[in-house]
């Protein structure tokens, strides 16, 4: 089940086609590379636009969320079994 | 999508239910249904056949964009698009009749567009027919990632070999009273005379039964695409997880059901006037309603009705585990005069006020003190997209 964390995370990447990919992100002074992108939701609330991406790094799922107003990156929550 | 988002849970047994602690699956991943897990069932049943099984929440946020997705590719592939359900629609293939060489070849190309869209764990069964009804029921007892074609010669095959229970459209009650008249599959209609058909299951459905014994698209799928001009109703129900008596809950639970029925009726620009309440405790239940004389669009106006009423004329004699509010008879406010009365033009303007905030902030950014304290029940999407005119506004 996904556990919330919601702390704040530096996150890397690359546009391509005018899309962004998360490459790799830094938490806890730690860098944790994209393995794979699993899925990408858009998740709106009023005028609050968030992007969710969920992605595998090391074997573990990870949802980061992307304010796409305020253009500020969170690690949402983590996969625990 | 939950394994296709989720790697770890791929070639796993899930069952979904709504939220954590609930019993209920409301959907079930292909390996738990090789197990003999069924949607609707209850966890401690899953159990006792799939003792391996896990229990995941649901995560509407992710139906929901997945459904957009699919919308939009869709809408790219074919000029005639109709979504039936939150991972169902249906694809005209006439007007591209002279793009592809057949309606195969075309539904490889959907196939390979889900995977690309959604991932390549995300399976799509197509059903290809001549009618929505039949391309439905093949996509639906086909395998994973199939692609089935119905025509004029195979359909009598599909229509005998496809249990009611099944078939779109058909309840759990109508098809026990289905099996009840010994009537296990659509073909079998074909055998009772018109006039058994009327008595037994009354002037709708024994039509709607007998277009379905033929293979013919019932009413609702025929009229899949002429949609109303605007939603007739808007309703919403919640389902704790254990039997309630508080009643500051209950009342806390009703404005926030309220809160969300007027967030999406102003949205729409429109105004009912059927307030109705239902409530279900321990095999028990209780409804009622009032038709007003006078349209309503503010939630303090309905919540009066809802609760002071309707529901506190209810002397609770069974403790509630489900909640459910409607307000119906909606008409556009366009249509409608609005009242002189000085209290309801102000209620007006406190209501303008606060959606200009809800639009910019999120709804509940913006609500009464009732909701301070205690969870807050949030919107949420249902299967079977029954207010797609709201979500897809």
């Amino acid at each position: 089940m996904y556990q919330t964390i919601h702390e704040s995370v530096a996150v890397a990447g690359v546009y391509k086609k005018a899309e962004f990919t998360p490459k790799k992100f830094l938490w806890q002074k730690k860098i944790y590379p994209v393995d794979e992108l699993t899925f990408v939701s858009d998740l709106r609330d009023g005028k609050t636009k968030k992007r969710r991406f969920s992605l595998v790094s090391g074997g573990n799922s990870y949802h980061l969320l992307f304010d796409r107003d305020r253009e500020t990156w969170m690690l949402e929550e983590v996969w625990c079994d | 999508m939950l394994q296709q988002e989720t790697p770890t849970l791929r070639g796993k047994p899930l069952a979904i239910v709504k939220d954590e602690g609930r019993t209920c699956i409301i959907a079930a991943s292909k390996e738990a249904k090789k197990l003999g897990v069924k949607t609707g069932s209850r966890m401690s049943e899953a159990l006792t056949v799939a003792p391996e099984i896990i229990a995941i929440p649901a995560d509407f946020d992710l139906y929901w964009s997945a459904t957009c997705k699919l919308k939009k590719l869709f809408e790219s592939l074919s000029p005639d698009v109709s979504m039936f359900s939150l991972d169902e629609a249906f694809l005209d293939y006439t007007p591209l009749r002279q793009m592809h060489s057949s309606p195969q070849e075309f539904a490889k190309l959907i196939q390979s567009g889900v995977k690309d869209t959604l991932g390549s764990w995300v399976t799509c069964s197509i059903g290809i027919s001549h009618n929505r009804f039949l391309a439905k029921m093949t996509g639906e007892v086909s395998g994973p990632d199939s692609i089935t074609t119905i025509d004029l010669e195979n359909k009598d095959l599909l229509l005998s070999q496809t249990d009611f229970k099944d078939v779109c459209g058909i309840g759990p009650r109508l098809a026990r009273r289905l099996k009840g008249h010994g009537v296990v599959v659509p073909y079998q209609i074909n055998f009772i005379p018109d006039g058994e058909l009327k008595r037994s299951f009354g002037p709708f459905w024994s039509v709607e039964l007998r277009r379905m014994g033929r293979g013919e698209e019932p009413l609702f799928l025929s009229r899949l695409k002429e949609a109303p001009s605007h939603m007739k109703s808007v309703g919403r129900s919640i389902t704790g997880w254990q039997l309630c008596n508080s009643e500051s809950v209950i009342k806390r639970t009703l404005y926030n059901l309220v809160s969300e029925i007027i967030y999406k009726v102003r949205s729409m620009n429109l105004a009912g006037r059927l307030v109705s309440i239902s409530v279900n405790g321990g095999g028990r239940s209780w409804s009622n309603h009032v038709t007003l004389k006078h349209h309503i669009c503010h939630t303090g106006e309905l919540f009066q009705y809802v609760y002071y009423d309707l529901y506190k004329k209810w002397r609770r004699p069974f403790p509630v585990i489900k909640l459910a509010v409607r307000l119906g008879l909606l008409e556009s406010r366009a249509d409608l005069s609005q009242s002189l009365l000085p209290k309801w033009q102000k209620e007006e303007r406190v209501s303008v006020a606060c959606d200009k905030l809800v639009s910019s902030y999120g709804l509940f950014a913006v609500t009464s003190g009732l909701l301070a304290r205690g969870p807050i029940i949030r919107p949420e999407v249902t299967g079977f997209l029954g207010d797609k005119q709201y979500q897809f506004m």
